[in-house]
Protein backbone atom coordinates (compact mmCIF):
# COMPACT_ATOMS: atom_id res chain seq x y z
CA UNK A 1 0.00 0.00 0.00
CA UNK A 2 1.23 3.28 -0.99
CA UNK A 3 1.28 5.87 1.76
CA UNK A 4 1.40 9.65 0.18
CA UNK A 5 2.46 10.83 3.46
CA UNK A 6 5.66 8.88 3.65
CA UNK A 7 6.56 9.67 -0.07
CA UNK A 8 9.40 12.39 -0.55
CA UNK A 9 7.59 16.08 -1.58
CA UNK A 10 7.28 16.03 -5.59
CA UNK A 11 10.76 17.55 -6.27
CA UNK A 12 9.80 20.59 -9.22
CA UNK A 13 12.84 20.34 -11.91
CA UNK A 14 14.85 23.62 -11.89
CA UNK A 15 14.79 26.47 -13.79
CA UNK A 16 16.98 25.29 -16.88
CA UNK A 17 15.47 21.90 -16.89
CA UNK A 18 12.44 23.64 -17.20
CA UNK A 19 13.57 25.65 -20.17
CA UNK A 20 14.83 22.42 -21.70
CA UNK A 21 11.60 20.95 -21.15
CA UNK A 22 10.37 23.96 -23.50
CA UNK A 23 12.43 23.51 -26.24
CA UNK A 24 12.16 19.65 -25.76
CA UNK A 25 8.23 20.11 -26.25
CA UNK A 26 8.53 22.64 -29.04
CA UNK A 27 10.42 19.99 -30.99
CA UNK A 28 8.61 17.57 -30.59
CA UNK A 29 5.03 19.21 -31.10
CA UNK A 30 6.79 20.79 -34.77
CA UNK A 31 7.76 16.74 -35.24
CA UNK A 32 4.05 15.82 -35.20
CA UNK A 33 2.83 18.56 -36.72
CA UNK A 34 4.92 18.78 -39.58
CA UNK A 35 4.41 14.71 -39.97
CA UNK A 36 0.31 15.16 -39.86
CA UNK A 37 0.05 18.71 -41.96
CA UNK A 38 -0.81 18.88 -45.44
CA UNK A 39 1.60 19.25 -48.25
CA UNK A 40 1.22 23.01 -48.73
CA UNK A 41 2.31 23.46 -44.96
CA UNK A 42 4.82 20.77 -45.31
CA UNK A 43 8.63 21.36 -44.43
CA UNK A 44 11.48 19.39 -44.85
CA UNK A 45 13.63 19.59 -41.54
CA UNK A 46 16.72 19.68 -43.66
CA UNK A 47 16.72 22.82 -46.14
CA UNK A 48 18.46 23.42 -48.86
CA UNK A 49 18.32 26.69 -49.82
CA UNK A 50 21.47 28.31 -50.07
CA UNK A 51 22.43 31.14 -48.29
CA UNK A 52 21.22 34.58 -49.97
CA UNK A 53 24.93 35.99 -50.42
CA UNK A 54 25.15 33.13 -53.00
CA UNK A 55 21.89 32.97 -54.33
CA UNK A 56 23.20 34.34 -57.92
CA UNK A 57 24.50 30.41 -59.28
CA UNK A 58 28.24 31.22 -60.66
CA UNK A 59 27.83 28.48 -63.30
CA UNK A 60 29.35 24.82 -62.94
CA UNK A 61 31.17 23.48 -65.91
CA UNK A 62 28.47 21.29 -67.51
CA UNK A 63 28.88 17.81 -66.64
CA UNK A 64 25.61 16.42 -67.98
CA UNK A 65 26.36 14.25 -70.65
CA UNK A 66 24.53 16.19 -73.35
CA UNK A 67 22.13 14.59 -75.57
CA UNK A 68 23.19 16.68 -78.79
CA UNK A 69 20.25 16.57 -81.19
CA UNK A 70 18.46 19.67 -80.38
CA UNK A 71 14.83 20.06 -81.00
CA UNK A 72 16.07 23.59 -81.36
CA UNK A 73 16.97 25.05 -85.20
CA UNK A 74 20.73 25.80 -85.65
CA UNK A 75 21.98 27.94 -83.37
CA UNK A 76 22.42 31.38 -84.92
CA UNK A 77 25.38 33.29 -84.42
CA UNK A 78 23.68 36.09 -81.80
CA UNK A 79 25.26 39.35 -80.78
CA UNK A 80 24.96 38.71 -76.47
CA UNK A 81 22.26 40.86 -75.70
CA UNK A 82 23.95 43.38 -72.94
CA UNK A 83 22.62 42.56 -68.97
CA UNK A 84 21.67 39.13 -69.95
CA UNK A 85 18.99 40.51 -71.14
CA UNK A 86 16.83 38.51 -73.96
CA UNK A 87 16.39 41.38 -77.10
CA UNK A 88 13.12 39.78 -78.64
CA UNK A 89 13.48 40.08 -82.36
CA UNK A 90 10.00 41.19 -84.36
CA UNK A 91 9.47 38.37 -86.83
CA UNK A 92 10.56 39.33 -90.16
CA UNK A 93 11.74 37.68 -93.38
CA UNK A 94 15.20 36.28 -92.92
CA UNK A 95 17.86 38.40 -94.76
CA UNK A 96 20.07 36.58 -96.72
CA UNK A 97 17.80 34.31 -98.53
CA UNK A 98 17.48 30.92 -100.68
CA UNK A 99 14.92 30.46 -98.22
CA UNK A 100 13.52 34.20 -98.08
CA UNK A 101 9.76 33.25 -97.26
CA UNK A 102 10.65 31.74 -93.81
CA UNK A 103 10.71 34.38 -91.32
CA UNK A 104 13.16 34.68 -88.55
CA UNK A 105 12.98 32.37 -86.38
CA UNK A 106 11.46 33.55 -83.13
CA UNK A 107 13.32 30.76 -80.87
CA UNK A 108 16.60 32.05 -81.73
CA UNK A 109 16.63 34.63 -78.66
CA UNK A 110 16.09 31.25 -76.05
CA UNK A 111 19.07 29.11 -77.61
CA UNK A 112 21.12 28.09 -75.03
CA UNK A 113 24.61 30.33 -74.35
CA UNK A 114 26.76 28.17 -72.74
CA UNK A 115 28.50 31.59 -71.07
CA UNK A 116 25.06 32.30 -69.65
CA UNK A 117 23.26 29.35 -67.71
CA UNK A 118 20.56 31.61 -65.77
CA UNK A 119 19.52 34.68 -67.76
CA UNK A 120 16.89 37.70 -67.24
CA UNK A 121 14.11 38.25 -69.28
CA UNK A 122 11.84 40.99 -69.84
CA UNK A 123 8.27 41.23 -69.89
CA UNK A 124 8.21 41.15 -73.94
CA UNK A 125 10.41 38.11 -74.34
CA UNK A 126 8.28 36.54 -71.93
CA UNK A 127 5.83 36.68 -74.10
CA UNK A 128 7.54 35.76 -76.58
CA UNK A 129 8.32 32.54 -74.49
CA UNK A 130 5.15 32.26 -73.88
CA UNK A 131 3.54 31.88 -77.73
CA UNK A 132 6.33 29.73 -78.44
CA UNK A 133 5.10 27.07 -75.87
CA UNK A 134 8.63 27.00 -73.83
CA UNK A 135 8.04 26.26 -70.59
CA UNK A 136 6.99 28.04 -67.79
CA UNK A 137 7.43 26.79 -63.92
CA UNK A 138 5.77 29.11 -61.40
CA UNK A 139 8.05 28.85 -57.73
CA UNK A 140 5.61 30.56 -55.59
CA UNK A 141 3.68 29.04 -52.92
CA UNK A 142 0.74 26.84 -54.24
CA UNK A 143 -1.86 29.04 -52.83
CA UNK A 144 -1.00 31.91 -55.13
CA UNK A 145 -0.14 29.62 -57.72
CA UNK A 146 -4.20 28.66 -57.22
CA UNK A 147 -5.14 31.97 -56.94
CA UNK A 148 -4.03 33.09 -60.77
CA UNK A 149 -0.98 31.99 -63.29
CA UNK A 150 0.08 31.48 -66.47
CA UNK A 151 -1.63 29.06 -68.39
CA UNK A 152 -0.03 26.12 -68.74
CA UNK A 153 2.68 26.81 -65.94
CA UNK A 154 4.02 24.35 -63.72
CA UNK A 155 3.90 25.04 -60.15
CA UNK A 156 6.79 24.32 -58.01
CA UNK A 157 6.61 25.45 -55.24
CA UNK A 158 10.37 26.09 -54.16
CA UNK A 159 9.43 26.76 -49.79
CA UNK A 160 6.78 23.69 -50.17
CA UNK A 161 8.08 19.88 -49.16
CA UNK A 162 6.96 18.81 -52.45
CA UNK A 163 8.98 21.31 -54.58
CA UNK A 164 11.91 17.95 -55.65
CA UNK A 165 8.59 15.89 -56.85
CA UNK A 166 6.92 18.60 -58.24
CA UNK A 167 10.58 18.94 -60.40
CA UNK A 168 10.58 15.13 -60.94
CA UNK A 169 6.94 15.71 -62.25
CA UNK A 170 7.77 18.38 -64.01
CA UNK A 171 10.58 16.49 -65.60
CA UNK A 172 8.37 13.07 -66.41
CA UNK A 173 6.04 15.27 -68.27
CA UNK A 174 7.75 17.69 -69.86
CA UNK A 175 10.58 16.01 -70.81
CA UNK A 176 12.79 19.12 -71.01
CA UNK A 177 16.38 18.70 -72.25
CA UNK A 178 19.51 19.99 -70.56
CA UNK A 179 19.27 22.73 -72.69
CA UNK A 180 15.81 23.57 -73.87
CA UNK A 181 14.68 27.16 -72.23
CA UNK A 182 12.83 26.96 -69.23
CA UNK A 183 11.06 30.45 -68.17
CA UNK A 184 11.14 30.63 -64.17
CA UNK A 185 8.75 33.66 -62.24
CA UNK A 186 7.39 34.41 -58.77
CA UNK A 187 6.11 37.58 -57.89
CA UNK A 188 8.22 39.83 -58.96
CA UNK A 189 9.78 42.98 -57.13
CA UNK A 190 11.98 41.71 -54.77
CA UNK A 191 11.22 37.74 -55.13
CA UNK A 192 13.93 35.61 -54.75
CA UNK A 193 12.11 32.36 -55.19
CA UNK A 194 12.91 31.84 -59.07
CA UNK A 195 16.45 32.37 -58.04
CA UNK A 196 16.45 29.72 -55.76
CA UNK A 197 14.32 27.61 -58.07
CA UNK A 198 17.26 28.84 -60.74
CA UNK A 199 19.53 27.07 -58.54
CA UNK A 200 18.42 24.14 -58.06
CA UNK A 201 17.81 23.59 -61.65
CA UNK A 202 21.06 24.49 -62.34
CA UNK A 203 21.91 21.70 -60.04
CA UNK A 204 20.18 19.30 -61.73
CA UNK A 205 22.22 20.39 -64.89
CA UNK A 206 19.80 22.32 -66.80
CA UNK A 207 21.73 25.06 -68.96
CA UNK A 208 19.05 27.26 -70.46
CA UNK A 209 17.25 29.09 -67.45
CA UNK A 210 15.35 31.90 -68.03
CA UNK A 211 14.09 34.47 -65.23
CA UNK A 212 11.07 36.29 -65.86
CA UNK A 213 11.99 39.24 -63.75
CA UNK A 214 8.44 40.50 -63.73
CA UNK A 215 6.99 37.80 -62.50
CA UNK A 216 3.11 36.88 -62.49
CA UNK A 217 2.41 40.68 -61.39
CA UNK A 218 3.62 41.68 -64.54
CA UNK A 219 1.84 39.52 -66.55
CA UNK A 220 -1.23 39.96 -64.84
CA UNK A 221 -0.81 44.17 -64.90
CA UNK A 222 -0.35 43.60 -69.08
CA UNK A 223 -3.74 41.90 -69.15
CA UNK A 224 -2.10 38.65 -70.58
CA UNK A 225 -4.38 35.14 -70.09
CA UNK A 226 -4.48 33.85 -66.95
CA UNK A 227 -5.62 30.60 -65.55
CA UNK A 228 -6.62 29.92 -62.05
CA UNK A 229 -7.05 26.57 -59.42
CA UNK A 230 -3.83 24.21 -58.47
CA UNK A 231 -2.12 22.30 -60.87
CA UNK A 232 -4.28 18.45 -60.69
CA UNK B 1 9.48 53.54 -6.77
CA UNK B 2 10.85 50.25 -7.21
CA UNK B 3 8.10 48.85 -5.19
CA UNK B 4 5.40 50.19 -7.15
CA UNK B 5 7.58 49.14 -10.35
CA UNK B 6 7.90 45.61 -9.55
CA UNK B 7 4.45 45.06 -8.05
CA UNK B 8 2.70 41.69 -8.31
CA UNK B 9 -0.70 43.72 -9.69
CA UNK B 10 1.60 44.69 -12.69
CA UNK B 11 3.83 41.61 -12.71
CA UNK B 12 0.08 39.75 -13.48
CA UNK B 13 -0.20 41.80 -15.98
CA UNK B 14 2.82 41.91 -17.67
CA UNK B 15 2.53 38.05 -18.05
CA UNK B 16 -1.02 37.62 -19.37
CA UNK B 17 0.38 40.58 -22.35
CA UNK B 18 3.30 39.06 -23.25
CA UNK B 19 1.57 35.83 -23.02
CA UNK B 20 -0.86 36.71 -25.41
CA UNK B 21 1.57 38.74 -27.89
CA UNK B 22 3.44 34.99 -28.29
CA UNK B 23 0.41 33.43 -28.72
CA UNK B 24 -1.22 35.52 -31.27
CA UNK B 25 2.30 35.71 -33.39
CA UNK B 26 2.79 32.07 -32.80
CA UNK B 27 -0.66 31.00 -34.46
CA UNK B 28 -0.35 32.26 -38.19
CA UNK B 29 3.30 30.92 -38.19
CA UNK B 30 2.25 27.45 -37.25
CA UNK B 31 -0.35 27.30 -40.08
CA UNK B 32 2.50 28.53 -42.12
CA UNK B 33 5.88 26.59 -41.89
CA UNK B 34 7.26 27.31 -45.78
CA UNK B 35 6.37 30.97 -45.83
CA UNK B 36 7.92 31.28 -42.29
CA UNK B 37 11.26 29.66 -43.17
CA UNK B 38 11.05 31.98 -46.36
CA UNK B 39 10.64 34.99 -44.14
CA UNK B 40 13.88 33.26 -41.64
CA UNK B 41 15.33 32.95 -45.00
CA UNK B 42 15.43 36.73 -46.22
CA UNK B 43 16.75 38.01 -43.18
CA UNK B 44 20.47 36.81 -44.33
CA UNK B 45 22.15 35.74 -41.24
CA UNK B 46 20.57 31.95 -39.97
CA UNK B 47 22.78 29.19 -41.72
CA UNK B 48 21.37 27.16 -44.11
CA UNK B 49 20.91 24.00 -41.76
CA UNK B 50 19.24 26.35 -39.48
CA UNK B 51 16.43 28.01 -41.14
CA UNK B 52 13.79 24.84 -41.34
CA UNK B 53 14.76 23.34 -38.21
CA UNK B 54 14.04 27.19 -36.71
CA UNK B 55 10.59 27.20 -38.79
CA UNK B 56 9.26 24.40 -37.68
CA UNK B 57 10.39 24.47 -33.85
CA UNK B 58 10.12 28.52 -33.16
CA UNK B 59 6.62 29.12 -33.52
CA UNK B 60 5.96 26.15 -31.06
CA UNK B 61 8.15 26.98 -28.28
CA UNK B 62 6.02 30.79 -28.70
CA UNK B 63 3.50 29.53 -28.60
CA UNK B 64 4.00 26.80 -25.16
CA UNK B 65 5.80 29.64 -23.59
CA UNK B 66 3.31 32.25 -24.38
CA UNK B 67 0.59 30.12 -22.64
CA UNK B 68 2.56 29.12 -19.65
CA UNK B 69 2.77 32.89 -19.12
CA UNK B 70 -0.69 33.55 -19.75
CA UNK B 71 -1.60 30.68 -17.01
CA UNK B 72 1.25 31.67 -14.71
CA UNK B 73 2.89 27.70 -14.91
CA UNK B 74 6.76 27.67 -14.92
CA UNK B 75 6.72 31.32 -15.39
CA UNK B 76 10.57 32.04 -14.71
CA UNK B 77 11.73 29.83 -17.65
CA UNK B 78 9.30 30.94 -20.30
CA UNK B 79 9.96 34.57 -19.68
CA UNK B 80 13.76 33.70 -20.15
CA UNK B 81 12.97 31.89 -23.59
CA UNK B 82 10.68 34.39 -24.60
CA UNK B 83 12.90 37.30 -23.17
CA UNK B 84 15.85 35.56 -25.02
CA UNK B 85 14.19 35.53 -28.79
CA UNK B 86 13.05 38.94 -28.18
CA UNK B 87 16.41 39.69 -28.39
CA UNK B 88 17.74 37.72 -31.16
CA UNK B 89 14.31 39.26 -32.98
CA UNK B 90 16.10 42.81 -32.37
CA UNK B 91 19.20 41.72 -33.54
CA UNK B 92 17.73 40.16 -36.39
CA UNK B 93 15.93 43.59 -36.99
CA UNK B 94 18.91 45.62 -36.00
CA UNK B 95 21.23 44.30 -38.09
CA UNK B 96 19.30 44.27 -41.23
CA UNK B 97 18.62 47.92 -40.84
CA UNK B 98 21.60 48.88 -40.14
CA UNK B 99 22.99 47.57 -43.83
CA UNK B 100 19.77 48.58 -45.26
CA UNK B 101 18.16 45.17 -46.23
CA UNK B 102 14.50 45.96 -46.09
CA UNK B 103 13.16 42.52 -44.49
CA UNK B 104 9.26 41.64 -43.80
CA UNK B 105 9.45 41.38 -40.05
CA UNK B 106 7.43 37.33 -40.71
CA UNK B 107 6.24 38.76 -37.00
CA UNK B 108 2.95 38.35 -36.78
CA UNK B 109 2.39 36.90 -40.43
CA UNK B 110 4.43 34.89 -43.17
CA UNK B 111 3.03 36.40 -46.41
CA UNK B 112 5.30 38.92 -47.87
CA UNK B 113 4.25 42.02 -48.07
CA UNK B 114 3.33 44.19 -51.66
CA UNK B 115 5.32 47.21 -49.95
CA UNK B 116 7.86 49.50 -51.01
CA UNK B 117 11.12 49.51 -49.36
CA UNK B 118 10.55 52.75 -47.39
CA UNK B 119 7.30 50.86 -45.99
CA UNK B 120 9.51 48.25 -45.32
CA UNK B 121 11.46 50.13 -43.30
CA UNK B 122 9.02 51.99 -41.27
CA UNK B 123 7.58 48.80 -40.63
CA UNK B 124 10.74 47.12 -39.15
CA UNK B 125 11.39 50.36 -37.04
CA UNK B 126 7.92 49.97 -35.04
CA UNK B 127 9.00 46.12 -34.69
CA UNK B 128 11.92 47.43 -33.13
CA UNK B 129 10.18 49.54 -30.82
CA UNK B 130 7.22 47.17 -30.23
CA UNK B 131 9.83 44.60 -29.15
CA UNK B 132 11.75 46.79 -27.10
CA UNK B 133 8.25 47.49 -25.24
CA UNK B 134 7.55 43.85 -24.67
CA UNK B 135 11.30 43.12 -23.82
CA UNK B 136 10.52 45.25 -21.02
CA UNK B 137 7.75 43.49 -20.10
CA UNK B 138 10.01 40.29 -19.71
CA UNK B 139 12.44 42.11 -17.52
CA UNK B 140 9.64 43.61 -15.31
CA UNK B 141 8.36 39.79 -14.89
CA UNK B 142 12.04 38.33 -14.19
CA UNK B 143 13.20 41.71 -12.14
CA UNK B 144 9.73 41.25 -9.90
CA UNK B 145 10.62 37.51 -9.51
CA UNK B 146 14.30 38.14 -7.91
CA UNK B 147 13.14 41.16 -5.96
CA UNK B 148 10.07 38.90 -3.99
CA UNK B 149 12.52 36.21 -3.23
CA UNK B 150 14.95 39.02 -1.98
CA UNK B 151 11.95 40.42 0.44
CA UNK B 152 10.48 37.46 1.44
CA UNK B 153 12.89 34.21 1.21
Amino acid sequence: MLDFRKAAPLKLPSDPLKALTFAAAALVCAGLANRWAGPTRKLDWTGWAPPPAAAPAAAPPLAVPQPQPLPLPPLRQKAPAPMGKVAVLPARPAAPAPQAAVPADPAAPFAAEPSQVLREISSDAALAAFRLRIPFLDARRSEDFAAGHLPGAWSVPIWEADAPARITEFEARANPEPRSPIVIYCSGGDCEDSRLLANKLVGLGYRNLLIYTGGFPDWARQGRPQEKGARP
Amino acid sequence: MIRRLLHPWLTVRAQIALGAVFVAAALPKLADPPGFAEAIWNYQLAPAWLIHPAALALPWLELLCGLALCLGVWVRPATAWLGTLLLVFLAALSINLARNHPVDCGCFHTQASARSAEGRVADMRWAILRDLGLLALAAQILAAGAYRRKEEP
